[in-house]
């Protein structure tokens, strides 16, 4: 099973929209999942306005929530 | 560059059952030269601190404007009054004064004699007894090096303990061997004004029986800060700026998602992003090759004005968030150079947003006007 990279924007934009609440949900996972996700915080990804943003396999999501991130790694892991 | 930088500490009790203490420090530091003055009022409490306040006042705001000692001290002398019953001034007045090329000017009136830690031996800062407008005054120069340390105490501080665990009290000798034996010229000014003040309260049992302070000056080099924060108004630009930062003398940091990314673009080195939220309102810390420290902007700039409003707890704190890493290093440095990017930040143009974080400019005069009140010297570069 290959891993799946998630890169969560801690800009301070990101920041204020609730990028803690993603890091949150992908740390809480359960550890066999938890364990398959690269997650590594970044800087600004340059887009800013529709934050909180992250970057899955290289693909910006914006306007994301701790369920869609939970829905796209359930999708990417499947 | 190689002036030295007076680093000053003062630390102060109050005698026991009084709310303010009767002696008073102003320091008072321009281009030209670095002034302490110290004055102890006659007797405790608010009159004997409205009477040291009046005099370190008027001294300061003399020679501030570069009026020659020899005329503030009978300008003092002159205008305090004096206790009929003691025939003596109602407040002494001590007064340093050290020029950028590190020469040393000491002026005692009535005050206990400084002391002078040069390589570990402790001796009385050299003075010469004059007489200024009929006032019996001492008053030495020295020029001083790298390393030298100025001590002044009140009189609180050479009597702790007289009747009670000391005889005669700790006297000029007891401080001065104290000094010697425990300080170290590599301790801090702030450690080592501490450490005799934490003496002196001892001696007095916890229960001062005077105003007690402690004035410690040492010569050190300067330590300098460059701060790069907010992106360049032109991408041109972003090179020669980040040159600019990595060129200069001292602590580098960084405040700033994109002008992290400015950064490691043009160094060619990764930016990477901590995960962990030391505290949920200051985004996570993140680290570049060497550089010193690497925070988010707007928010950890505003938290840490915050946190420099309060030293005492800022030094004490264990705390290692962006906003308190950065306060603690603005705090340890003398010289603040500040590159602040003008480009419009599309982080800041939310409009679900509060007002006041578009307000880059009022943040940097707010932490401008912050580390003013600490003494450093502050230059802001806009971008
Ligand atoms: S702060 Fe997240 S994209 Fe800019």
């Amino acid at each position: 099973m290959s891993t799946l990279r998630i890169e969560v924007c801690l800009g301070t934009s990101c920041h204020l929209m609730g990028a803690q609440d993603i890091i949150d949900a992908i740390e809480n996972l359960p550890p066999d999942k938890r364990s398959k996700i690269d997650l590594r915080g970044v800087t600004c990804l340059k887009t800013c306005r529709k934050g909180p943003n992250a970057r899955v396999n290289g693909i910006i999501l914006s306007e994301i929530t701790p369920e869609r991130i939970l829905t796209v790694i359930e999708d990417n892991l499947a | 560059m190689n002036r030295l930088y007076p680093e000053i500490a003062v630390a102060q009790i109050s005698k026991a059952g009084e709310e303010l203490c009767g002696d008073k420090v102003e320091v008072a530091r321009t281009e030209a030269a670095t002034t302490v003055v110290i004055s102890d009022g006659l007797g405790s409490g608010v009159k004997a601190n409205i009477l040291a306040t009046l005099t370190t006042k008027i001294a300061s705001s003399l020679l501030k404007r570069n009026v020659p000692i020899t005329e503030v001290v009978p300008t003092i002398t002159e205008t305090l009054p004096v206790c009929r019953e003691r025939k003596i001034a109602y407040s002494t007045l001590q007064i340093i004064k050290l020029l950028p090329d590190c020469m040393a000017t000491v002026v005692e009136f009535d005050s206990p004699t400084t002391f002078l830690f040069r390589g570990g031996q402790v001796v009385p800062f050299p003075t010469e007894a004059r007489n200024i407008g009929g006032k019996a005054i001492r008053e030495g120069r020295l020029l001083l090096g790298e390393g030298d340390i100025i001590v002044a105490v009140s009189d609180g501080v050479i009597h702790a303990g007289i009747g009670g665990l000391l005889k005669l009290g700790w006297d000029w000798p007891g401080i001065s061997a104290e000094l010697a034996a425990h300080c170290s010229p590599s301790d801090d000014a702030e450690q080592i004004a501490e450490h005799i003040l934490g003496c002196c309260n001892g001696y007095y049992l916890g229960q001062p029986g005077d105003d007690s302070t402690v004035v410690v000056i040492k010569l050190r080099r300067p330590r300098n800060l460059t701060l790069f924060t907010g992106p360049p108004a032109n991408r041109d630009m972003d090179e020669q700026v980040v040159k600019r930062l990595m060129g200069g003398e001292g602590k580098k940091v960084i405040a700033g998602g994109t002008t992290a990314n400015i950064v490691s673009r043009v160094l060619g080195l990764p930016v990477t992003v901590d995960l962990d939220y030391q505290d949920p309102e200051i985004p996570p810390i993140a680290k570049i090759g060497n550089l010193d420290l690497v925070t988010e902007g707007v928010l950890t700039l505003t938290a840490a004005i915050g946190r420099l409003h309060d030293i005492r707890k800022l030094r004490a704190s264990t705390r290692r968030d962006g906003a308190t890493l950065l306060a603690r290093l603005l705090y340890e440095a003398d010289r603040i150079d500040i590159l602040a990017g003008t480009a419009v930040n599309p982080a800041h143009q939310n409009p679900n947003f509060p007002a006041q974080i578009n307000i880059k400019a009022q943040v940097l005069a707010n932490l401008r006007n912050a580390l003013e009140d600490l003494g450093k010297r502050v230059t802001v570069e806009w971008v």
